[in-house]
């Protein structure tokens, strides 16, 4: 039985870690947050976000998008507690939640950087799962 | 070794010759940043015009109100005086005179006449074109264009003079054997019995004083004035926050009046496909900043951006940076700055030009931001 709870607690970590990042969030980032938590749960009913799934994929190579941008992190760079650049040469600012309180408090915002650069980098529509579990990543840092 | 003061005789007042040295420098410095014609060195060469305007003033003053040679009616002769002066100098016979000789006379009437072209066409320009100092609220940009030409015209006119009026100098030197340079530097020139005297005049200070206080007094407060009156077609208002935000978000935001409005309709209809980036917008936003552009476009303003910024081109029509106009305006950049990562390409045109935002672009608000140092 032993290997089967470690499994199980190996799998619900990242969970947990999330839950415990999300939990000191502000009203407006809760408020953004379980709006598309419960998008991802309309497609997927047993959903759980994941900052460890938000980071592959927000580090993560991508083919379907621009050429010049294959990742999130074309623009952002890899730390995200600095400002990144956009294509067209103006720093971005910091993506981590911690440095920018600015970040993830209007969901108006936070839909149109999603549709754009989901476009952008994989050609296509992110889905509600990716979308939640990016969320999440940033929001945990 | 002082020569005879009975022998000298006093010609030029030491305000002659402050104008005369004054001028000289002012009129080099403004020939000089007028020919290079480099954003920064603007400041200096309407520095140097505004000089140029005060000595004109106070020497046409003096001219009616100044010492014996200083007076206009000391050199000035009519026409027929003057082709007989000519005559006989081409017969050898001419006289040398105590002061400024026909020729030179007419010299310094020509030099002060389109030294005034030049000023008043400058001082038109910087209105028409860069919708500033008291001509901007009555000058168009197309009457500041054309009015440049002149000014250029002008300009070559006053260098050809200004040869003319060396040559003449030196001839004069060589045929009366004293040198006019050191003359007008020191003010006097040796009495000779062969020159004649002009009726002696005398100076009135007190009233060169108060005339020159009340014209260069009057000036300075008209320009004040007309300086500080609302000028059409330069734009007034702040960038609308919405716009700036959304269209600055990738790239410093585009003033609107840098396009037309059918520029603007068409870059806002390809938002999903923006030069490479996806910049779509939510409809009612996309509606509202677009109705924004088409009412402050290029057809709104008289500016320089607006004018030259307009035409775009075939090859490339949504870019700015495209257009003839913006490819002649920088021309004399240097291609490799565009490239700094301070700057972050040709579109970000506020990091480079202080007015941007404000639709202004004064070569004056240039500044190129230095490459930064990454540590
Ligand atoms: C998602 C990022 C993004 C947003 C948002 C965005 N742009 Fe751009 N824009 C770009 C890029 C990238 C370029 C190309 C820059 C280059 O080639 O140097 C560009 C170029 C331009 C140019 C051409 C510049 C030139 O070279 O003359 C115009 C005009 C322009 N944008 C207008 C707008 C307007 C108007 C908006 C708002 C509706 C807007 N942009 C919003 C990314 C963006
Ligand atoms: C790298 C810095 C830089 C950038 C970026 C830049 N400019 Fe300029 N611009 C200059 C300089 C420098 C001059 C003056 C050139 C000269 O004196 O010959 C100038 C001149 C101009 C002028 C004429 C000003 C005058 O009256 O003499 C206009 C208008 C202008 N720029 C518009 C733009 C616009 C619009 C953009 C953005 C699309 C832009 N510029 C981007 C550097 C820049």
């Amino acid at each position: 039985m032993k290997p089967i709870r470690t499994l199980v607690l190996a799998a619900l970590f990242p969970v947990v870690t999330a839950a415990a990042a999300l939990a000191a969030m502000s009203p407006a980032r809760q408020a953004i947050f379980d709006e598309y938590l419960s998008a991802a749960r309309t497609a997927e009913a047993r959903f759980e976000a994941s900052t460890v799934r938000g980071e592959t994929f927000f580090r993560g190579q991508h083919t379907g998008g621009k050429v010049d941008t294959p990742s999130c992190t074309s623009c952002h760079t890899s730390d995200l507690k600095k400002p990144g650049k956009s294509r067209a040469g103006k720093d971005i600012e910091p993506m981590a939640a911690s440095v920018n309180s600015k970040r993830y408090t209007d969901a108006a915002d936070v839909a149109k950087w999603l549709k754009r650069n989901c476009s952008d980098v994989l050609g296509r529509e992110c889905t509600a799962p990716e979308k939640a579990d990016v969320l999440a990543y940033l929001l945990s840092l | 070794m002082r020569a005879d003061p009975n022998k000298r005789i006093p010609v030029w007042d030491r305000l002659v010759r402050t104008f005369h040295w004054g001028l000289v420098a002012a009129v080099t410095i403004a020939l000089a940043t007028g020919f290079l014609e480099t954003a920064s060195l603007l400041d200096l060469h309407v520095a140097a015009g505004v000089l140029i305007g005060v000595l004109l003033a106070l020497r046409v003053v003096w001219g009616f109100t100044g010492t014996t040679y200083a007076r206009f009616a000391s050199f000035v002769v009519s026409p027929p005086t003057l082709s007989r002066h000519v005559a006989a100098m081409l017969r050898g016979t001419a006289k040398p005179h105590v002061g400024h000789n026909p020729l030179g006379g007419w010299m310094i009437l020509s030099l002060m006449t389109t030294l005034t072209v030049l000023l008043v066409t400058g001082v038109a320009v910087l209105g028409g074109v860069l919708k500033d100092g008291p001509l901007a609220p009555f000058a168009s940009f197309a009457t500041g264009r054309q009015l440049k030409e002149l000014h250029e015209l002008a300009a070559f006119t006053l260098l050809a003079l200004i040869g003319l009026h060396v040559t003449g100098i030196v001839v004069e030197s060589l045929r009366t054997r004293e040198s006019l340079i050191v003359a007008m530097l020191r003010g006097w020139k040796h009495r000779r019995a062969d020159a004649e005297p002009a009726p002696p005049r005398q100076a009135m200070p007190a009233l060169a004083g108060i005339l020159s206080l009340l014209v260069l007094l009057s000036a300075g407060v008209a320009t004040a004035h007309f300086s500080r009156l609302p000028v059409a077609g330069l734009p007034s208002q702040p960038l609308d926050t919405v716009y700036a935000k959304e269209c600055g978000a990738c790239h410093s935001p585009h003033h609107p009046s840098i396009a037309t409005a059918a520029t603007w309709a068409s870059v806002m209809r390809g938002l999903d496909r923006h030069f490479g980036d996806n910049a779509s917008l939510d409809a009612p936003v996309a509606t509202r900043l677009a109705a924004y552009l088409a009412d402050n476009g290029a057809e709104h303003w008289d500016t320089q951006a607006s004018n030259r910024l307009a035409r775009s081109a075939a090859t490339d029509p949504l870019r700015i940076t495209a257009t003839d106009g913006w490819q002649r305006l920088h021309r004399h950049v240097d291609k490799t700055v565009f490239d700094r990562k301070s700057v972050g390409g040709r579109v970000n045109c506020s990091r480079c030009h202080g007015d941007a935002e404000a639709g202004r672009f004064d070569p004056r608000a240039i500044h190129i931001p230095e490459e930064k140092q990454t540590p």
